[in-house]
């Protein structure tokens, strides 16, 4: 991967460097080390075939987090030299994510805010200028539900609409955009025309696997069916919604009124999709997850890292190793990746009874 | 009393209409069985 690097940092990184990896081991910087960067950069530490940098504006947690899988905390501009950046911190990302770009160095994003989104798009061209890949929208949902969708998709002849729930938020930042979610508005595909709603509204008792189970969720200010609609062109409805309290839709248009949790309880999402079997017979499929936003989010950041890396089980494929990269999409190895995921301690789930008989 | 017996005659109509629906309709039967497994990522 070319890389317009200053070599300097270099030097300094590979004073730190654990035993056992050598000055050609990939590098991996995370930015953020919040709750879910901090496992991001454990997931990546878990392996010897990786290098784990750690950036964040409070340098005393960098540190901390750094100390904890033997990496090394720097600062934003030493990760230029990184091979890939997982862009962990609040949003926006995408004046992050072009600079490192410009540079060279492969980024994943994180990000759930849709202007965000939208801009990250934006920046295919320059990723494929500089033959690098940008992921994004690699979290728990946007990112697992993709790679759900698409594993979901392969079973059915034709998909006509795909919606999506999730509940539950990760640290801090996830549950102000959480907050902020429910107040915007939401954006939806009726029919295959683009529709916006208040969030907060279109109230569906969606069931999670457990312990989740049942929550009331509503439309919120997601990029789900932004970056679905990219990979599925072809479907003509889809949903997006987050669960949520009646105080949490009667206060999500004011400012929080309490501090965030440190870190939310057990989450989850669920994807649903409805089309055809090759028979033409009508078809509802279901799949989901229940677990900490911040653990399955993680996985996903930490997978898509090392799928870039090739140290995933299958290395990044042939047509997709530059430009924007959006989970879902035909070309990666969605049950590899998958599989991955489910190895950092997610489990999936998938629902049978009125759309498929159980086991026999 | 002729009260009673429009009332007797309704509740009879009524439960003569319902148990023919009863009888005839095949119903919607609530999901018995199910719920979520683990999911397998290999192709059907």
């Amino acid at each position: 991967m070319a890389r317009a690097v200053d070599p300097a940092p270099v030097t300094v990184r590979l004073a730190h460097t654990p035993d056992g990896t050598s000055a050609n081991t990939p590098i991996v910087a995370v930015v953020g080390a919040g709750v879910t960067g901090s496992r991001v950069a454990g997931n990546l530490a878990s392996l010897a075939s990786i290098r784990v940098a750690v950036v964040d504006t409070r340098e005393d947690i960098a540190e901390t987090v750094a100390r904890s899988i033997d990496g090394i905390a720097i600062d934003l501009d030493h990760a230029q030299v990184a091979d890939v950046v997982v862009l962990a911190l609040p949003a926006p990302h995408a004046a992050l994510a072009r600079r490192f770009i410009t540079n060279g160095v492969a980024v994943v994003s994180m990000s759930d805010d849709v202007d965000d989104v939208e801009e990250l798009l934006q920046l295919h061209e320059l990723a494929v200028h500089h033959g690098v890949p940008l992921v994004v929208g690699a979290a728990m949902a946007p990112g697992l539900s993709g790679l759900l969708t698409r594993l979901l998709a392969g079973q059915l002849g034709t998909v006509d609409e795909i919606h999506i729930a999730m509940h539950g938020t990760a640290g801090p930042s996830c549950a102000r955009q959480h907050h902020r979610a429910l107040g915007g508005t939401s954006v939806g595909l009726h029919d295959g025309e683009w529709i916006r709603r208040p969030a907060g509204a279109g109230r569906e008792l969606c069931w999670f696997p457990e312990p989740v189970n049942s929550y009331d969720c509503y439309r919120a200010e997601v990029p789900e069916p932004i970056l679905l609609h990219r990979v599925f062109p072809a479907v003509t409805r889809m949903s997006a919604r987050m669960s949520g309290t009646r105080r949490d839709r009667f206060t999500a248009r004011l400012p929080m009124l309490s501090p965030p949790h440190r870190e939310g309880g057990i989450g989850g999402i669920r994807v649903e999709l409805r089309g055809a079997l090759a028979s033409g017979e009508r078809e509802t499929l279901v799949a989901g997850t229940s677990v900490r936003s911040g653990v399955a989010a993680s996985a996903v950041a930490a997978t898509m890292a090392r799928w870039i890396l090739g140290g995933a089980t299958a290395a990044p494929t042939e047509g997709i190793s530059s430009g924007v990269i959006v989970l879902g999409d035909e070309r990666l190895p969605t049950a590899d990746l998958l599989e991955q995921i489910r190895g950092c301690g997610v489990p999936l789930s998938e629902f049978t009874g009125v759309s498929r008989p159980a086991e026999p | 009393m002729k009260m009673i017996r429009r009332a007797i005659l309704a509740l009879s109509a009524a439960a003569a209409v319902a148990g023919v629906l009863r009888l005839r309709g095949q119903g919607g039967v609530p999901p018995q069985t199910g719920g979520w497994r683990e999911l397998s990522t290999r192709p059907r």
